[in-house]
């Protein structure tokens, strides 16, 4: 029950995040995805079956606020989630280089199947923002890097 | 449970989950813009939250400019910027019924049946996917807000048109620039007839304008010929700015939309009574 009430706070901020965002500057929502955060998080907390659901969750909640298809996202979240738990049980992704390169190929991987899921259904290229969208692996590295220890810290887990 | 289910129970969760998307993909494909109920369920759960949000910072940001940096001043700009958002909508839209007609006794006839009542919606959020597919505005059904009624900016320049699904206090509303979207344009001069549609780059195309055309420059306006049924006629799009010839049977012309997608924090939305009267008025 407890890992259900966090994963739904953790929802609701990173859905809090991208509508400050999106009012701030809708360019600022291609350079960070706050609810990739989240499922990664949770990866690493919970393991691939929490974190695949998570992703599902995250995803359709992307997906209802865009115009299209209805589960790309979700698809795309839900595999991440599940790859992102499974690698960190085998490998020790918790020191700070090696969460940083995680989230880093994590995000890349989700970008580049979204990004191959979108241009085989919609038949168009990404709106790429000039190229704002590639940075979105790299913010979310950063991000997350900066956020993880700090949370762990304030739930006192050992690392 | 069998021991072979236990041990792979986790790949088989992920099965059912890839299964359950792929399934909730191709059952959209063919049906274009319609939605899932599923997708209208979770989109009015999170709406109102959306909104809820949206309404938290704004009433934050109101809380410091009300009462801390001038207050009366800033209450007489808020109530002059909202009469002159409707002026501007009302003088957009009386010039364009004004340039369609030409004798003074039409004017007078058909003026009286325009008597445009605009409502007035803010942005609450922005497709998250791709921006300039989508935006979300903070009015819904309660708010009188129905299907395909026409959103404009505050200088009344074409921002798109209002998709489901529709909640109580939001909706969707489809943008111009959406490779999806399709309005029927012109270029004012009997110039050209098109279908302009959106690039999913902030940018559009004017498309199916024959070759043989009269010849057609970079800075000449769009506007909405009307013929869709969906969009009135006159309503301003944008400007051209790029005009390739002889590429094949059709030109291929780019255009700029008028509307700015950063400045797009409220818009007015023509009742589907005004679409109707323009209808009648223009013929």
């Amino acid at each position: 029950m407890k890992d259900l009430i966090e994963a739904g706070i953790g929802i609701l901020i990173a859905f809090i995040f991208y509508t400050i965002l999106g009012k701030i500057s809708p360019s600022l929502l291609l350079i960070f995805n706050f609810f990739i955060l989240v499922v990664l998080y949770f990866a690493m907390a919970k393991g691939e079956v929490f974190s695949a659901c998570l992703g599902t969750i995250c995803g359709l909640i992307q997906d209802s606020f865009s115009l299209g298809i209805f589960g790309v996202s979700g698809l795309t979240l839900t595999l991440v989630g599940y790859l992102g738990g499974f690698i960190s049980k085998k490998i020790n992704v918790v020191p700070l280089k090696r969460t940083f390169l995680f989230l880093f190929l994590m995000a890349s991987f989700e970008l580049l199947l979204w990004s191959g899921l979108y241009i085989l259904i919609f038949s168009e290229m990404v709106n790429s923002g000039k190229g704002l969208l590639f940075f979105q692996p790299l913010s979310s590295a950063f991000l997350g890097s900066l956020l993880f220890p700090f949370l762990r810290k304030i739930k006192g887990v050992k690392v | 449970m069998p021991l072979f289910l236990k041990e792979k129970r986790k790949p088989l969760l992920l099965m059912v989950l890839v299964f359950f998307h792929l399934i909730l993909i191709s059952l959209q494909v063919p049906l274009g813009e319609k939605q899932t109920v599923f997708e209208k369920v979770i989109f009015s759960i999170f709406s109102p939250l959306q909104h809820g949000i949206t309404g938290f910072f704004r009433g934050i940001g109101n809380v410091w400019t009300n009462h801390i940096y001038l207050h009366n001043v800033q209450s007489q700009n808020q109530k002059l910027y909202r009469e002159l958002f409707s002026l501007r909508q009302e003088n957009s839209w009386l010039r364009n019924a004004l340039r369609k007609l030409s004798e003074v006794k039409e004017i007078q006839q058909n003026l009286s049946k325009i008597s445009p009542t605009f409502l007035v919606a803010s942005v609450i959020g922005v497709d998250p996917n791709n921006i300039y597919k989508s935006i979300i505005i903070g009015k819904g059904f309660a708010g009188g807000i129905k299907k395909n009624m026409v959103v404009l900016d505050k200088y009344g320049n074409l921002v798109g048109r209002v998709i489901s699904p529709i909640a109580s206090n939001e909706a969707r509303v489809q943008l111009i620039t959406d490779t999806d979207s399709g309005v029927s344009a012109l270029i004012p001069g009997e110039k050209a007839i098109g279908v302009l549609s959106g690039d999913g780059q902030g940018e559009c195309s004017l498309k199916y304008v024959l070759t043989s055309e009269p010849d057609i420059s970079e800075g000449e306006e769009i506007l909405t010929s009307g013929f869709d049924g969906i969009y009135p006629s006159g309503l301003r799009i944008g400007k051209i700015f790029s005009v390739a010839k002889n590429v094949s049977l059709f030109k291929k012309i780019k255009a700029k939309p008028y509307f700015e997608f950063n400045e797009l924090t409220q818009v007015a939305i023509l009742p589907l009574e005004i679409k109707e009267n323009s209808k009648e008025t223009f013929r």
